[in-house]
């Protein structure tokens, strides 16, 4: 009898604990293609950071790291410019949707 | 207690059911009502314009209301499917409180010695020690599926506690972690119940726990084990979960990091234990045999290490995404198909697991999760396009593709020496089973190319690297390598084990001798890595070379706590090496009897017998002598224990950097005098002080990492790049 009355309050606990939701929820941020360039733009400027390191650490040759730096760079401004793009965009939005 | 047990692993298998599909009824929901307000912010934002201009149509103000009132059913209907996601996650965390309490009662029975419940009666009996009733939870078959949902349920609850960091990636993961979490609690629920009642009369004692599990190791080598292979779910469930939901970018890898590297470092840790066991208690002098089990573990470690490094090429270049998602789901699928072949019977193994039908449950679940992924894959595999190619074939790029084919292929041929017998049965009628030679013929030349790897990997360039850079990063650690191989070479083998090495007298030596040489190397390497990062820094603060290169580790953990790890492979391997010189003896010994081998003089002083409640034992007293002095004394013994009716071995080891004289007493001859095999294992030490290295290294890997406090101008072409700090990277 005990071990019918200690499953069924577990039952209950578990009801209550799943179903009784108090307050607001948190749903953070939605993931935009401006959120991912943005960590991609990071992932870029931290290959050019190693880069500077490694050069610095003599491990890469002059010729190399001005090629290397120069492709790195180029990325990183691909990526700064299309946000810069999605950015422009989302600001003329609501401006439209006023006018 | 038994029924309570019972219904906490049935509410487990609801709440789990009720996780799963609440979960994604509210994903479904979320992702229509996503489309929706896609589609209908554009019609609305259109419909708004027309409305709000002066002297428009009441017909186009009415559409403005409608529109209005569309948005918000569909907010509204975006809360409940919120709602709805949250009691799924919740549901999840209650799972794991309930599977805690079936996992309590179990041990508490076990204490209590209650032999009403089967699974207690075939494990324990009244005399077992303290610490082997707690390792009675996962000694027996439905005690370890018990343990692995336990185990599965706690890393669930961690996911789910730490939901904020990303809310929606997190409730894809929580719903394939429920999936999995479902099929080990129908397990328990319906195939292998651990709270079954014994039927008829309960026996006054129990049968015992098998005499090769009472061993200190085996209490905590199963969890480890299991924290390993549990565990690569949770990398399996996010990328899982990120191939669904078309996750854009590669945060999902940058969240699983920690967990992938505490999961490899249980199964790392559970691997070598389980060879230290072996080396320990079975007595036949090895530490690796290549049985079913072992090569169970091992394969998705293989593959989880080479997710470890290949992940890295997703984060910095964006490359690899598909293959990634097939070595993190190959990883969990290995796991899964260890525990298949364990369980079923399907194929034969020293390790002593019951044969029964959950096999067929296994199967099934293999066959589903293969069918699942490969669904998903190929649905939304357009999502997974590498951003970069592969510029050069010198780069650090490719020497982890390199790595990453090295490492499957390694676990393709234990996979298929693993599944020869069963193969053969099935082309020719008869099992024949593959041996070490098989496994050994392709894991050495393979380690070796590992090694080479693993000294070259690092000095590479992302990108592409020049034969100028070659020759300045590899000069010196080459001819570090080579000098002492040639040292090597030339000294007389009375020098040690790893000396005299003579690599045309046998294939053995040239194998060992190319791997010091390249431990060496590797070696080298990560000296120069330490010494040239700490140049840097000690040249920008002016602090020592020690203090430079402890700051150097501590601002980029990932990568020196890697090369850490590195070295401890290296220490390892060496270990591995020393097996080209093990010698090996076996001797009668009377009293006063003596054997040589190696250095060693043994002389059996005596021998003798004892008893206990829980085993009767029978061993030799042996001293040890070295250069006609006495320098210890061993007992080699031999146990029987009384519930279970079985005996075990236990050798006595005596450990030195240099090699172990390993006595085993192998029982006794007509004469009631005991049977002394005598092993001396060189290098052995080496491994189990190489796999303390890679913990500490593992564990350096998660700390986090300090900032870079110095800066440097930086190109003005980017913008906020101006102060780019000094830092270091992977």
């Amino acid at each position: 009898m005990i071990w019918l009355i200690c499953c069924g309050m577990l039952a209950v606990a578990s009801l209550f604990y799943v179903f009784y939701l108090p307050g607001k929820l948190f749903l953070g941020p939605e993931k935009t293609r401006a959120g991912y360039l943005r960590e991609r733009k990071d992932a870029v400027y931290e290959n050019l950071r190693d880069l500077n390191f490694e050069y610095k650490a003599g491990k890469v040759p002059d010729v190399d790291y001005r090629s290397l730096k120069s492709s790195l760079q180029d990325e990183a401004a691909t990526i700064l410019g299309e946000i810069a793009r999605l950015e422009a965009k989302a600001a003329a939005a609501p401006r439209r949707a006023q006018e | 207690m038994a029924e309570i047990g019972s219904f906490a692993l049935l509410l487990a298998l609801a709440l789990s059911v009720y996780s799963f599909l609440a979960g994604i009824i509210a994903l479904a929901f979320q992702n229509q009502v996503s489309q929706n307000q896609v589609s209908q912010n554009q019609v609305s934002q259109k419909v708004a314009r027309q409305a709000v201009q002066p002297g428009s149509h009441p017909a186009r103000r009415a559409g403005f209301a409608a529109s209005s009132h569309e948005n918000s059913l569909a907010a509204l209907l975006r809360q409940g499917s919120e709602r709805i996601g949250e009691t799924a996650r919740r549901a999840g965390i209650a799972t794991f409180a309930a599977v805690v309490l079936a996992a309590v009662i179990l041990v508490v029975c076990a204490f209590r010695d209650d032999f009403s419940i089967a699974y207690i009666l075939h494990h324990s009996n009244r005399d077992l020690p303290g610490p082997y009733k707690f390792a009675v939870l996962w000694s027996g078959q439905e005690g370890s599926l018990l343990f692995w949902s336990l185990l599965l349920a706690a890393y669930g609850f961690v996911l789910r506690l730490r939901y904020k960091t990303d809310p929606r990636l997190f409730a894809y993961a929580s719903v394939v972690l429920a999936g999995v979490q479902i099929f080990f609690l129908s397990l328990l629920n319906f195939a292998a119940h651990p709270f079954a009642i014994v039927q008829g009369t309960i026996p006054a004692d129990g049968n015992g726990l098998n005499p090769l599990l009472q061993y200190p190791e085996m209490v905590i080598h199963p969890p480890m084990l299991y924290l390993g292979y549990v565990g690569f779910t949770v990398p399996f469930a996010f990328a899982l979960g990120a191939l669904i939901m078309k996750y854009p970018g590669e945060k999902w890898i940058h969240i699983t990091r920690r967990w992938t590297m505490v999961t490899w470092a249980f199964l790392t840790c559970g691997v070598f234990l389980g060879a230290h066991w072996a080396y320990s208690v079975l007595g036949w002098g090895g530490y690796w045999g290549w049985d079913p089990v072992e090569n169970a573990s091992l394969m998705p470690w293989l593959t989880g290490t080479a997710f470890l490094h290949s992940v890295m090429m997703q984060e910095k270049r964006g490359m690899l995404k598909m293959w990634n998602m097939w070595l993190v789901f190959a990883t969990f699928w290995l796991a899964i198909l260890g525990t298949f072949l364990t369980r079923s019977g399907i194929i034969s193994s020293v390790h002593a697991f019951a044969q029964s039908s959950i096999g067929d449950w296994f199967a099934w679940f293999l066959g589903i999760t293969l069918a699942v992924f490969v669904f998903f894959f190929f649905k939304n595999k357009s999502h997974l396009v590498s951003e970069h190619k592969l510029e050069s074939l010198v780069s650090r790029e490719s020497s982890f593709l390199f790595n990453n084919l090295l490492f499957v292929l390694l676990c393709f041929t234990v996979l298929w020496g693993t599944w020869f017998p069963k193969i053969s049965e099935l082309v020719q009628g008869n099992k024949v089973t593959v041996g070490a030679p098989f496994y050994n013929r392709v894991a050495i030349p393979v380690a070796l190319l590992l090694l080479i790897l693993t000294a070259i990997g690092p000095l590479l360039a992302w990108r592409k690297t020049s034969i100028e850079s070659l020759k300045r990063n590899f000069l010196w650690p080459v001819i570090g390598a080579i000098a002492i191989a040639v040292v090597l070479m030339i000294t007389p083998q009375s020098w040690g084990s790893a000396f005299g090495l003579k690599p045309w007298r046998d294939i053995s030596y040239f194998y060992s001798l190319m791997a010091i040489a390249l431990a060496v190397l590797v070696t080298l390497t990560v000296a120069s890595e330490f010494y040239r990062g700490g140049r840097v820094i000690s040249k920008h603060t002016g602090q020592g070379m020690f203090a430079s290169m402890v700051q150097l580790t501590h601002r980029n953990t990932r990568r020196y706590g890697g090369y850490i790890v590195h070295f401890g492979v290296v220490v390892v391997i060496i270990g591995f090496a020393g097996a080209a010189f093990n010698q090996d003896k076996e001797q009668e010994m009377g009293y006063g009897d003596k054997m040589t081998i190696g250095s060693y003089t043994l002389v059996c002083r005596s021998y003798t017998q004892d008893d206990n409640p829980n085993y009767g034992s029978e061993w030799a007293v042996v001293d040890v002598y070295k250069g006609g002095k006495k320098i210890d004394t061993m007992t080699p013994v031999r146990e029987f224990y009384k519930a279970s009716r079985q005996a075990s071995t236990k050798p006595d080891i005596r450990s030195t950097f240099k090699e172990d004289l390993y006595l085993v007493y192998e029982g006794q001859n007509e004469k009631g005098q005991p049977v002394i095999k005598a092993h001396l294992n060189a290098l052995v030490t080496w491994i189990w002080m190489g796999v303390w290295i890679i913990l500490g290294g593992t564990v350096l890997a998660l700390v986090p990492n300090a900032p870079a406090p110095v800066r440097i101008p930086a190109p003005a072409r980017l913008e906020r790049a101006h102060a780019a700090p000094v830092t270091t990277g992977d």
